[in-house]
């Protein structure tokens, strides 16, 4: 009896910090960030190793923490910014994940459109030879309008045949896939290392090997962008009336066009918009992160991305805090690995647990409401 | 022992805030149908659900043939012969009738005496045989899906007969029938008391207590006010014990004052998506202080000249003026923005963004104009100030104001909201569609009364409703609907009861 009786407060300390509603939107994806390394945790111990320290060595690789030595030119700050570049592909896809559902449309085709927008930035820009200033804003904007005019026909096609966007999105990816895989083995590829030849340093999105207090470091130019945009989304759809009209349709259709909102239309530029955040995504990862693109190959951000979006809420700023913690982890498993003798796979196993807790936001949600009423039940009956 | 077979003591149950049921004690006889009468909110269903082994009782005692039992779950319910026919049918939609009677009871046979499988053919002839009995007539090969509301309803009485229930418990059978299945439906209900089954019937309307029940108990606020013996008891009677005062059924209006005209549909067609006609050659007028009504069973195209008048749905020929503007081809924007307020029939999905704050909700259709919002900004505060405004004006109740979630309102809430939205944008036409579905007496009268203050303001009104009595109540004039046609057009004074049913029917016309 007293045993049961303990096992219950237990319960309840766990969940009651849970239980303001408030404050649901942040507790809960900490909750389940919580669980998730637990459950970790458990993992690592089962191959014997210590948990604990493949966490501290986890944030060290990241940047997040000092490592005992570092190699020549390098810091914890040289690996922090490599974090933040890193991270910045996997903020703009995240936040056009996040914008689709927000219209209650689900864009799985994040990975086509990135690759779209950044083969096309690649080979209009990254070949041209332009200058630095002109070339960087013109691989920003190709990127928005390749990836924006690709959603774009995705919400068209909605729109105007009723397709649903996952069956088109998911045959838009393989077409970009092949179609330019083809461009690049026919025309770019770099014979030694297999992939498109390398885009010129002026038109790249994070600048390499910059020397500063003789350290040298990658910078992201596109992060602080990624910043500026997610806050700007959130304005956008918290606060205007292009952003009510998007959430109206996305909860309920048929109220929004009964209230005199044009379905179609919005359901086409919520896609936009959401193309558009891929093709930044897109040109970050291929103009910014990378230099180069891999033929043959989707890149598997697009997918991450929507649980991504899915831990932080599909809230703009939610969604900077969980790329944040991903890129973390994948960033710092490498370190990891190599101090803690613990293979790079369970860096992934850990990624892997997260999103799966992540998705489980709307058990644990319903978990705290079923307790609150069992509670005021309970306090009921006793009074 | 005492004569009852189902016996309910002191009964108390308490919800967060609320008590929803307040020291109740029934008893009901076997084989008698017994009605509980009450608004929405009075218990009755909470009443039942303790019945029917969903909730259990904070206080009192039930007992089932003398005996004392605690019924813990609708299993132990169903073991004790008790069956609950539910307001929302619980069917897998692509299953058959007998599917889903035998769900969870399934007949098991074993093929060679080895691999069970269950016994289909088995159950289609018992479950046919049961329909036949009890006057039901379903075929049970048939999917839910192809079944109108009515034959759903039916499948539901089945599934507590074939389970052996002794007791059936009615849950607002009504609430989503039209008037011949209603009659319907209460034969059925006397049929299986004449076979010997004990009924309860949740519901607030009356005459149909008056027409089957035997005895009735009235709740209010979650107590007992009554217990009436139906024959000797006035429809009136029974209504001021459930609204707690005197109701006035007949709505008192001036004769209408009609001015000029508001709206004229001329030879409006409409084709539903698989290419019928639903709206055949339509043509009417509405002037401004006139109520206009059509009244119609369900689906003979009412929704639809609504739905097209709104421009919900596409015209396939014939043309609609405003004020003497052609708007057969005007965006739903353009509509409102001229001048058409519309209560839609499906609150709930169209009427409503469920998971919208109750603010946002009342300025759904004024969101994007000053001083809401200014070049495309919205402003919070002017939303929370619309919000407590209308709140205020129309009385409408919510647990958190303005921040209150809309799906946790109730039903009455709800439609005053629309109400309370649609009045404000002070439109020439008003479109009710089924204004008081599902919605207490108390609240129908109050929103007849709007109506016709409305109308008193100059407002042309088109009423579309399934409730006859709704209609001779209200309307100035009266426009009967069958199978897409205008039967006929007539002021509501020359019309009869009987001759706009006749009408209805198909089985007069001009």
């Amino acid at each position: 009896m007293s045993k049961d009786k303990k096992i219950k407060s237990l319960r309840y300390n766990l969940i009651r910090p849970m239980s303001n509603e408030k404050w649901q939107p942040i507790s809960i994806p900490i909750v389940s960030i919580l669980i998730s390394f637990i459950a970790a945790a458990i993992v690592i111990l089962l191959i014997g190793k210590n948990p604990l320290q493949a966490f501290y060595n986890l944030f060290q690789g990241a940047g997040i923490l000092p490592k005992p030595s570092y190699a020549g030119y390098k810091s914890m700050l040289t690996d922090f910014l490599s974090l933040l570049n890193a991270m910045t592909p996997l903020v703009f896809a995240s936040l056009a994940v996040a914008v689709a559902f927000k219209a209650g449309l689900f864009n799985i085709g994040v990975s086509g459109q990135m690759l779209v927008s950044g083969f096309l930035a690649t080979i209009v820009v990254g070949y041209s030879g332009l200058d630095a200033i002109i070339a960087k804003p013109l691989v920003l904007v190709i990127g928005m309008v390749a990836g924006g005019l690709m959603g774009g026909l995705v919400g068209w096609l909605k729109y105007k045949f009723n397709i649903n966007e996952v069956v088109s999105t998911i045959m838009l990816n393989y077409i970009a896939q092949y179609v330019i895989s083809f461009f690049i083995q026919m025309y770019y590829i770099d014979p030694v290392s297999r992939q498109s030849k390398y885009i010129s340093e002026a038109a790249r999105l994070t600048l390499v090997n910059v020397e500063i207090a003789n350290l040298k470091m990658d910078i992201p130019l596109g992060f602080i962008l990624a910043i500026i945009i997610a806050i700007l989304l959130k304005f956008v759809m918290d606060k205007t009336v292009v952003g009510f009209e998007i959430k109206a349709v996305g909860s309920n259709r048929n109220a929004a066009k009964y209230a005199g909102i044009n379905v179609g239309r919005n359901t086409v530029l919520a896609m936009v918009i959401s193309g558009g955040l891929a093709g930044l995504a897109g040109v970050t990862y291929y103009l910014g992160y990378f230099s180069s693109i891999q033929p043959k190959v989707l890149s598997s951000i697009g997918f991450d991305s929507i649980a991504v979006s899915l831990l932080g809420n599909s809230h703009p700023i939610g969604v900077i805090f969980s790329s944040f913690l991903i890129s973390i982890i994948d960033q710092g498993s490498t370190y990891m690995s190599s101090q803690a003798g613990i293979r790079q796979e369970i860096s992934s196993v850990i990624i892997g647990l997260i999103l799966l807790f992540s998705a489980c936001g709307a058990y644990l949600k319903h978990k705290v409401s079923r307790l609150k009423e069992k509670e005021v039940d309970q306090k009921e009956s006793e009074s | 022992m005492s004569d009852y077979i189902v016996e309910m003591k002191h009964i108390t149950k308490r919800f967060p805030g609320i008590v929803a049921n307040d020291d109740v004690s029934i008893g009901i006889k076997k084989g008698e149908i017994f009605a509980l009468l009450g608004e929405n909110g009075a218990g009755k269903s909470t009443l039942m659900s303790i019945l029917g082994g969903m909730y259990e009782p904070d206080e009192g005692e039930v007992y089932i043939r003398g005996k004392k039992v605690q019924i813990s779950s609708p299993n132990h319910a169903a073991k004790l012969n008790i069956g609950m026919v539910h307001q929302h049918f619980k069917l897998v939609s692509d299953y058959t009738i007998t599917e889903n009677i035998i769900l969870g009871v399934e007949p098991i046979k074993k093929f060679a005496g080895l691999f069970p499988y269950v016994d289909i053919r088995n159950a289609n002839r018992k479950i046919e045989e049961l329909s036949k009995n009890f006057g039901l007539e379903v075929d049970p090969t048939k999917k839910i899906a192809d079944l109108t509301v009515s034959m759903q309803q039916r499948v539901e009485i089945l599934k507590v007969l074939y389970r052996e229930a002794e007791i059936l418990i009615f849950d607002e059978p009504t609430a989503v029938l039209t008037p011949q299945e209603i009659d319907f439906l209460l034969g059925i209900i006397e049929g299986l008391r004449n076979g010997g089954k004990t009924i309860i019937l949740i519901t607030h309307k009356l005459e149909e207590i008056k027409k089957v029940a035997d005895r009735c108990a009235v709740l209010n606020k979650g107590k007992l006010v009554g217990m009436l013996d139906v024959k000797e008891t006035s429809t009136k009677q029974m209504a001021q014990l459930m609204v707690g005062r005197e109701v006035n059924f007949e709505s008192d209006k001036a004769p209408a004052v009609m001015k000029e005209e508001v709206l004229k549909v001329e030879h409006l067609t409409v084709k539903n998506e698989d290419g019928f006609e639903v709206v055949k050659d339509v043509s009417f007028t509405i002037h401004s202080g006139e109520i206009f009504a059509i009244a119609g069973v369900a689906d003979n195209g009412q929704v639809e000249i609504a739905d097209a008048i709104a421009g919900l749905t596409k015209v396939n020929g014939g043309k609609i003026f405003l004020e003497g503007k052609d708007i057969t081809n005007e965006s739903i924007r353009n509509r409102t923005e001229m001048g058409i307020s519309y209560i839609p029939e499906d609150r709930q999905s169209f009427g409503l963004v469920l998971d919208f704050e109750l603010s946002t909700n009342l300025a759904l259709k004024q969101y994007y104009r000053e001083p809401l919002s200014s070049k495309g900004v919205l402003n919070k505060e002017e939303f929370e100030q619309f919000g407590s405004k209308l709140i205020d004006k129309y009385d409408i109740r919510s647990g958190q104001g303005t921040k209150t979630q809309v799906r946790s309102m109730s039903g009455g809430n709800q439609q005053k909201a629309i109400i309370a939205r649609e009045i404000e944008l002070q439109s020439p036409l008003m479109i009710f569609v089924q204004p008081t579905r599902g919605v207490d007496i108390g609240a129908i009268e109050n929103i007849h009364k709007m109506m016709i203050h409305e109308r008193d303001q100059g407002k042309a009104i088109l009423l579309i409703s399934l409730e006859l009595d709704e209609i001779m109540n209200v309307a100035d004039t009266i426009g009967v609907i069958y199978n897409g046609r205008l039967q006929k057009i007539a002021s509501s004074e020359s019309l009869t009861t009987n001759e706009v049913g006749e009408y209805m029917m198909g089985a007069k016309h001009e």
